[in-house]
């Protein structure tokens, strides 16, 4: 695919996904013009006061109008007012980024750094106590839902070792239980494709040949087997970023951090529509950015694929 | 032999990192530790200070700003900024007289000028929305002709009709009064309010914490401690492990704790527990626009059927207080209606309208509720009763919208639902659920008409008089006893908790003893 092609593959990306959320958002039962004028449990407005509040909103407007205003917007870099907070949804986007950012990229970093020498460890103890373990502790991992873990993990580390704090953030000690409960899952899975790939790689005709010249086993497990099974760890890690960005939802609400999820799901339970659309324009741009630097480590891990791409 | 000397070098390593990483995680706790000793910090649900766009900035309860007319015990309007008020020409005119001396955080004199200011922005920006109250200052000063400024302390409010009720109307969030200077042209604030309250709001993040500090100049009695922080906590399971852990102090704010959490804290003793009344009642809505609960007597075999008593004794801890009167026990018009539970009467009255049919119904459960209450549970009470006369319920549970959206357009049997009292008058209350058009009635698809309650409805307008409108409010709650357009079940109570090694956090009907928190000396 030229690099024309890929832009044009990203801008429709990023168009379906947003007239896909502007569309879920609409034909969802609920009423944003209820929602604000009834948002603290206590007011109940009449007819015609809801009535007033859609068409201030321009909720009367024919659907087709509403979303093309909404782009009109948006290609001016402008995401809209949230109907709830009346705050600019660029500027709580921007402000809760670091956040979720920051818990993503902890989640992740626990993931590789955990998932792929975890996998090599498996791998290279094939069918001894250790890969027996480490393949229960696999299942497990990957079976047990966040939310369970965010609450074991604040029992056992807050409430009885009094370790880290249950919620909140300002110090690196936050981050360090939700970005955990947030990689675990991707960790068990990166073990497991780690472990099955250098199982692949190991019996291979130029591994053996390595090994009989005597190279070191670290040298030969850096330079041969990691390089060439990074290509399909590398499609996982970009794929289930996004994966963990969407998990940071469930580790926000628990753990009390004032992120992007947190943002997004108040909005969708409030029909807050632009930030429901301004969280999915961001979400996606996320994907297609992360995708484009996968798609660039790709060429950097196996210059042979920038070639193959270069002679097409 | 150099092989072992490099692992035993490595394993070295790898200690020394960890006991560097504990090491750091200690000196971060002691450094917490030491910052405690200056400031109390305790948690809410919910962000206290949504900020500039918000009507109010920050709610009541962090006792940043302060009302003209304060809320008592029980209800009554109390002197807040105001110390005195008089009534003159039948109702259509008060006047209000101030403390004298007051100033704001920002140094600035309160006097009728600055009260003068700050009704003409509430008025420009009403309805402002707010998560605490909306501020809708042409509703509940509805026909306001004129704020004037009588002499330096005293200001007069003329209005188109007799407003005999007023002053209930501008209870706490009725009535806020800022330093001018904190509103911008647009209406919004203008960075951190300056209030008069006993606590200055120094600084806070949306939806992470807010930072209180004591004001020194109070007029009245100071709060005892220097600095609260209120962090944010939505979980309610969170919530609870960080008050077990002695990270956070205390909790507060509507829904803080859970009656099921508070019974377990009951049994320890490094805890402590405050109840109080609350202006939240509970109730099920029956869809009266349809079968089987259009019939009055299907609405009156539910009321009879349920054990009001057991509900709030098995689910609630015993805290909250059994009722079948619409409104809460928190408003001074309050007139309480006997609970009867009859079964017998409940089965008789319920056969009468199926025929000795079984008929499915949905109870729509909204998920707030689930967050903030048992409501699972108790919409799982409410299946387990109704079966006995003849009831098959389905329990659907809803997001806030849905729910909305379900109740208004009539798509379902039975609803699970809260109410606070809008004001301490009940008259918006009660007009919204027995009116005719009322919205509550509309909204909720309740289906109510009858025309004595739009009557004495009218009536109530028209009365001046405070004990005449006490005694319609007792003939409109006894037709709601008898028709029900909505089922009450309980008053919820204020629920707070604290660390025993904090004292003065005292539960209050809306919010919490604030100033009077400190730490008990060792």
């Amino acid at each position: 695919m030229t690099g024309r092609q890929k832009l044009i593959g990203s801008i429709c990306t990023l168009l379906g996904a947003s007239l896909l959320a502007f569309v879920l958002g609409v034909i969802a039962p609920g009423d944003p013009a209820l929602e604000v004028l009834s948002m603290n449990g206590l007011n109940e407005p009449t007819e015609a006061e809801i009535a007033a509040k859609r068409e201030e909103l321009g909720l009367n407007l024919p659907i087709w109008k509403q979303y093309m205003h909404w782009l009109g917007m948006v290609l001016q870099g402008d995401l809209g007012v949230s109907y709830i907070t009346q705050q600019s949804v660029s500027a709580e986007l921007i402000q809760r980024l670091p956040i979720t950012l920051s818990l993503a990229c902890g989640a992740l970093a626990f993931a590789i750094g955990f998932g792929i020498p975890g996998g090599i460890i498996l791998a290279m103890f094939h069918n001894r106590w250790i890969d027996y373990a480490g393949r229960a502790w696999i299942t497990i991992w990957t079976a047990f839902p966040s939310f369970l873990n965010a609450i074991l993990f604040i029992i056992a580390f807050s409430e009885v070792l009094h370790w880290l704090p249950t919620s909140g953030y300002g110090t690196w000690q936050h981050f360090i239980m939700p970005s955990i409960v947030l990689g675990l899952g991707t960790s068990a899975v990166l073990m497991r494709l780690t472990r099955a790939a250098v199982l692949d790689i190991l019996p291979q005709q130029y591994i053996v040949t390595a090994r009989a010249k005597g190279i070191h086993m670290f040298i030969l497990m850096l330079r041969h087997v990691l390089l060439n099974a990074f290509i399909p760890l590398i499609t996982v890690i970009g794929n289930y970023f996004g994966g963990i960005l969407g998990g940071a939802v469930i580790a926000e609400v628990i753990f009390s951090l004032p992120g992007i999820g947190r943002f997004a799901v108040e909005g969708i339970f409030r029909r807050d529509y632009p930030v429901m659309q301004g969280y999915v324009l961001f979400m996606a741009c996320v994907y297609v950015l992360f995708n484009t630097v996968v798609d660039i480590l790709y060429g950097l891990i196996h210059p042979q694929l920038r070639r193959s791409e270069v002679l097409k | 032999m150099k092989q072992r000397l490099k692992n035993i070098g490595l394993f070295f390593l790898i200690v020394s990192l960890l006991a560097g990483i504990i090491g750091c995680s200690n000196v971060a706790n002691q450094t917490a530790n030491h910052a405690d000793e200056k400031e109390i910090v305790l948690a809410a649900p919910r962000d206290l200070a949504p900020g500039e766009k918000d009507a109010y900035y920050t709610s009541i309860i962090t006792y940043v700003w302060e009302p003209l007319v304060g809320m008592g015990e029980n209800g009554e309007p109390i002197p807040g900024l105001a110390t005195s008020w008089e009534m003159a020409n039948g109702a259509k005119e008060w006047i209000f007289t101030l403390r004298k001396g007051m100033k704001f955080h920002d140094g600035k004199p309160v006097n009728a000028d600055a009260v003068v200011t700050n009704y003409k922005r509430h008025w420009e920006v009403s309805p402002k929305n707010s998560p605490f109250y909306t501020l809708d200052f042409k509703k509940s000063y509805a026909g306001l002709q004129a704020i004037e400024k009588v002499d330096e302390q005293r200001v007069k409010f003329v209005f188109e009709q007799p407003q005999p009720t007023l002053l209930y109307a501008m209870e706490n969030f009725g009535s806020p009064i800022y330093s001018p200077d904190s509103f911008a042209e647009n209406g919004d604030f203008k960075g951190i309010p300056a209030g008069t309250g006993p606590f200055k709001l120094v600084s806070h993040e949306k939806d992470h914490y807010m930072l209180l500090e004591r004001n020194e100049e109070y007029y009245g009695e100071k709060a005892k401690a220097k600095q609260i922080r209120i962090n944010v906590i939505p979980d309610a399971d969170t919530r609870f492990s960080a008050l077990k852990s002695g990270e956070i102090m205390g909790v507060i704010d509507l829904g803080a704790i859970s009656p099921d959490q508070a019974n377990q804290l009951k049994q320890n003793h490094d805890f402590s527990i405050s109840v109080n009344k609350s202006s939240v009642s509970h109730y099920i809505h029956p869809n009266g626009t349809k079968y089987p609960f259009n019939d009055v007597k299907m609405r009156q075999a539910v009321s009879l059927l349920l054990d009001r008593k057991q509900l709030v004794d098995s689910l609630y801890g015993g805290y909250a207080t059994p009722t079948a009167t619409m409104i809460n026990a928190m408003s001074p018009f309050y007139v309480e209606q006997p609970i009867e539970h009859s079964p017998e009467k409940a089965k008789k009255l319920a056969n009468e309208v199926l025929q000795g049919k079984r008929k499915s119904v949905t109870l729509i459960v909204p998920s707030y509720g689930i967050d903030r209450y048992p409501y699972k549970a108790q919409a799982e009470w409410v299946q387990a009763v109704l079966k006995e006369i003849g009831l098959d319920v389905s329990i659907k549970i809803l997001d806030g919208a849905a729910f909305k959206e379900a109740q208004r357009t009539g798509d379902y049997n039975l609803a699970l639902a809260t109410q606070g009292l809008p004001n301490m008058d009940p008259y918006t209350l009660l007009a919204n659920y027995m009116q005719s058009h009322g919205a509550s009635n509309k909204n909720y698809s309740l289906g109510y008409q009858n025309a004595e309650a739009d009557a004495l409805l009218k009536d109530v307008q028209k009365t001046l008089n405070i004990e005449e409108r006490k005694k319609i409010y007792g003939c409109l709650l006894q037709i709601a006893a008898q028709d029900w357009p909505t089922i009450p079940l309980f008053h919820d109570a204020t629920l707070v908790s604290s660390n025993a090694k904090l004292q003065g956090l005292n539960a209050l009907p809306y919010g919490v003893t604030l100033p009077q928190i400190e730490r008990k000396k060792e």
